[in-house]
């Protein structure tokens, strides 16, 4: 339990400074390490298939890109557009909704009785590929069209045309 | 099924025939196999369809009448498209190859019987978009609109996974069955997490339906693709979303529908006014075209907030209407486009003397979107507004025939510079055979359908 505390902590702490960090490539670096937590917290749910992607795509590949754009964008202080002063004013109305609506209903619910899993080894991945090529097998086969199709379109965006006229 | 997976091989094919440099078979190979594939979807017709491979599909009626009507929507676009990207790349195989990558993706989405299918399915159709809006990769405006839709989608399909997860929590189940079996067992105590997700998913959908207030990508990613490309988006994309939305709530939530159908009904009533309202002031025949499909999809909606056992044959009826005349817009346009390099209205002058063919068809076109009795357009709204007015919804009715007359307005616009605005160095335009075939074909069948409505509208 007391592991849990500490990731948590850790996890709301990163959060905390993705937010508040002035440079935009920390923010990212931070992003990666509150990652990082959640990734820990998914392995003290047992889920080690959420935790092992976790950590593979998003804290791997999509954040690195996300790095890769902003070093590439070049944000800094003097290209950051100013904020309006309207713009705050309805991005604190707008928070203050989100937090008045999560107070409401944290009121309204009462405390669930803890839930038991049937099985406790649900998240590894074993499981995973049973359920995943008997009953969901054809929506796997076909995401295999959404990839083929991805694919064919990212090489027609990215090859040059031989002619300078479009 | 067969037609999925004639479909989703075709375009495999295709891209082979592009390797080899067999241009010239391209066309005719497309046309062949999707004229199958729908052949191969009309067999199955009479099947009395279950469920297929875990309860992931059902090639029902209501899916072989949407699964055919995209698929020949598509073959009349693909006809169209003859010449057309030639101008603006080498690779030709790749672009029918795309597109029909999108076909596959849409037939998944009017036979999905699990909503991990419905996800699928909006993905592969959404993604070949994507590209497909941005192949004029030297334009901005085409880079723009690509780039817009990819952004407004993927936030869109953020939305709609959302409330699939929600649902799921709630009902604990990813099968359409499943799922009404819950909101039938729980009349009462259905969790409030299950209202969530239903309001995320109509958000979602909405989204790719182009409904408002979820329409602001729409006029600028239509004006922004190349034309062939918003041809199919605005006509077999649209249709794919209306028979996907129809079929999850009437699968699903029919017994639900005194929540979301006041939200429905907002939805409809705004998307009709913005759509007409602003198609008054374009100036280009394109961005016209675009608002009014968004009106357009109003319409369609009609039929689930007046969800019923007709809705399905309403839906079927609007959407061919509304595809066959938008095609003959779009095909027209795109004859304009080569001669003048512009689509505003004033590049249609003088077309009815020019070119008494074109005129004649686009005047069917434009009266069969505008709903003037004779045309499918016509019938296709009397089945929404009846359906609309035996479920009580009068008021709606009247909202839908008011924006019905200022619709005429602008299509009559059209009509007007074609027939009444001459100008003197107005050449007669080149009609290559496909075109000819199409536009004739498409206007045949606005007025049979028109006139017999019968053939048609009691299909499902």
């Amino acid at each position: 339990m007391s592991t849990f505390y500490f990731i948590a902590f850790l996890s709301i702490f990163f959060s905390l400074l993705v937010i508040f960090a002035k440079n935009p490539v920390h923010s990212v670096l931070y992003l990666i390490l509150t990652f990082f937590t959640f990734t820990i917290h998914y392995i003290l749910l047992n889920a080690q298939f959420l935790a092992v992607v976790n950590f593979i795509v998003y804290m791997g590949a999509i954040m690195v890109l996300f790095l890769f754009v902003m070093m590439l964008l070049n944000l800094n202080k003097e290209t950051e557009p100013g904020k309006h002063y309207l713009a705050k004013l309805a991005g604190v109305i707008a928070g203050g909704c989100l937090l008045v609506t999560l107070v409401g209903s944290l009121k309204a619910y009462k405390l669930s009785a803890p839930v038991i899993l049937h099985d406790p080894n649900l998240g590894l991945v074993k499981n995973l590929g049973k359920v995943l090529f008997s009953e969901f097998l054809l929506p796997f086969e076909i995401s295999s069209v959404l990839l083929l199709s991805a694919m064919v379109g990212a090489v027609l965006l990215a090859k040059k045309e031989p002619r300078a006229t479009a | 099924m067969n037609t999925l997976i004639l479909i989703s091989v075709l375009p495999i094919v295709l891209l082979y025939l592009g390797l080899y440099k067999a241009k010239n078979a391209l066309l005719p190979v497309t046309v062949i196999g999707l004229l199958v594939a729908a052949g191969l979807a009309v067999a199955e017709w009479n099947s009395n369809a279950q469920p297929i491979y875990h309860d992931m599909m059902l090639f029902d009626r209501f899916a072989i009448a949407f699964s055919v009507i995209t698929i020949v929507s598509t073959i009349l676009i693909v006809l169209l498209s003859k010449g057309f990207f030639e101008k603006i790349s080498e690779h030709v195989a790749e672009y029918y190859a795309i597109m029909l990558f999108s076909l596959a993706g849409i037939i998944v989405m009017v036979s999905y019987y699990n909503l991990t299918m419905l996800f699928i399915g909006i993905e592969i159709m959404s993604v070949s978009l994507y590209i497909l809006a941005g192949i004029r990769k030297r334009d901005v405006a085409s880079n723009e609109a690509a780039l817009k839709y990819f952004l407004m989608g993927a936030f869109s399909t953020g939305f709609l996974l959302f409330g699939i997860a929600l649902l799921y929590g709630a009902s604990g189940s990813f099968n359409l069955a499943a799922i009404r079996d819950y909101t039938l067992s729980h009349p009462r105590n259905i969790d409030p997490m299950f209202y969530t997700g239903v309001l995320m998913i109509i958000v979602g959908l909405c989204f790719k339906l182009g409904a408002a207030p979820f329409h602001f990508w729409t006029p600028d990613v239509y004006e922004g693709s190349p034309s062939i490309i918003t041809a199919f988006m605005s006509t077999v994309v649209k249709t794919a979303g209306i028979a996907a939305f129809l079929r999850l709530f009437s699968a699903c939530f029919a017994s639900i529908a005194d929540f979301w159908m006041p939200v429905l009904l907002v939805i409809t009533v705004v998307t009709l006014f913005i759509g007409n309202i602003t198609a008054l002031y374009q100036h280009s025949f394109k961005r016209m075209l675009a608002y009014s499909s968004i009106s357009h999809a109003g319409y369609l909606l009609f039929a689930i907030v007046a969800l019923g056992s007709g809705s399905a044959n309403s839906v079927f009826m609007y959407a061919t209407a509304y595809s066959i005349a938008s095609i003959i817009a779009f095909g027209v346009l795109i004859l304009i486009q080569q001669q003048t390099g512009s689509d505003d209205f004033e590049s249609f002058n003088g077309l009815g003397k020019s070119n008494p063919f074109l005129a004649v068809v686009l005047t069917i076109a434009m009266l069969s979107l505008a709903g003037i009795p004779l045309t499918a357009g016509f019938i296709g709204k009397f089945f929404m507004f009846s359906g609309a007015v035996s479920r009580y919804h009068i008021g709606l009715v009247v909202v839908a025939v008011i924006n019905a007359i200022i619709s005429i307005y602008y299509y009559f616009k059209v009509i007007i510079a074609m027939y009444f605005r001459n100008t003197a160095d107005r050449v007669a335009l080149a009609v290559p055979g496909y075109f000819g075939f199409v536009l004739g074909l498409s206007a045949l069948a606005t007025i049979l359908i028109g006139i017999f409505p019968g053939i048609i509208s009691d299909l499902i």
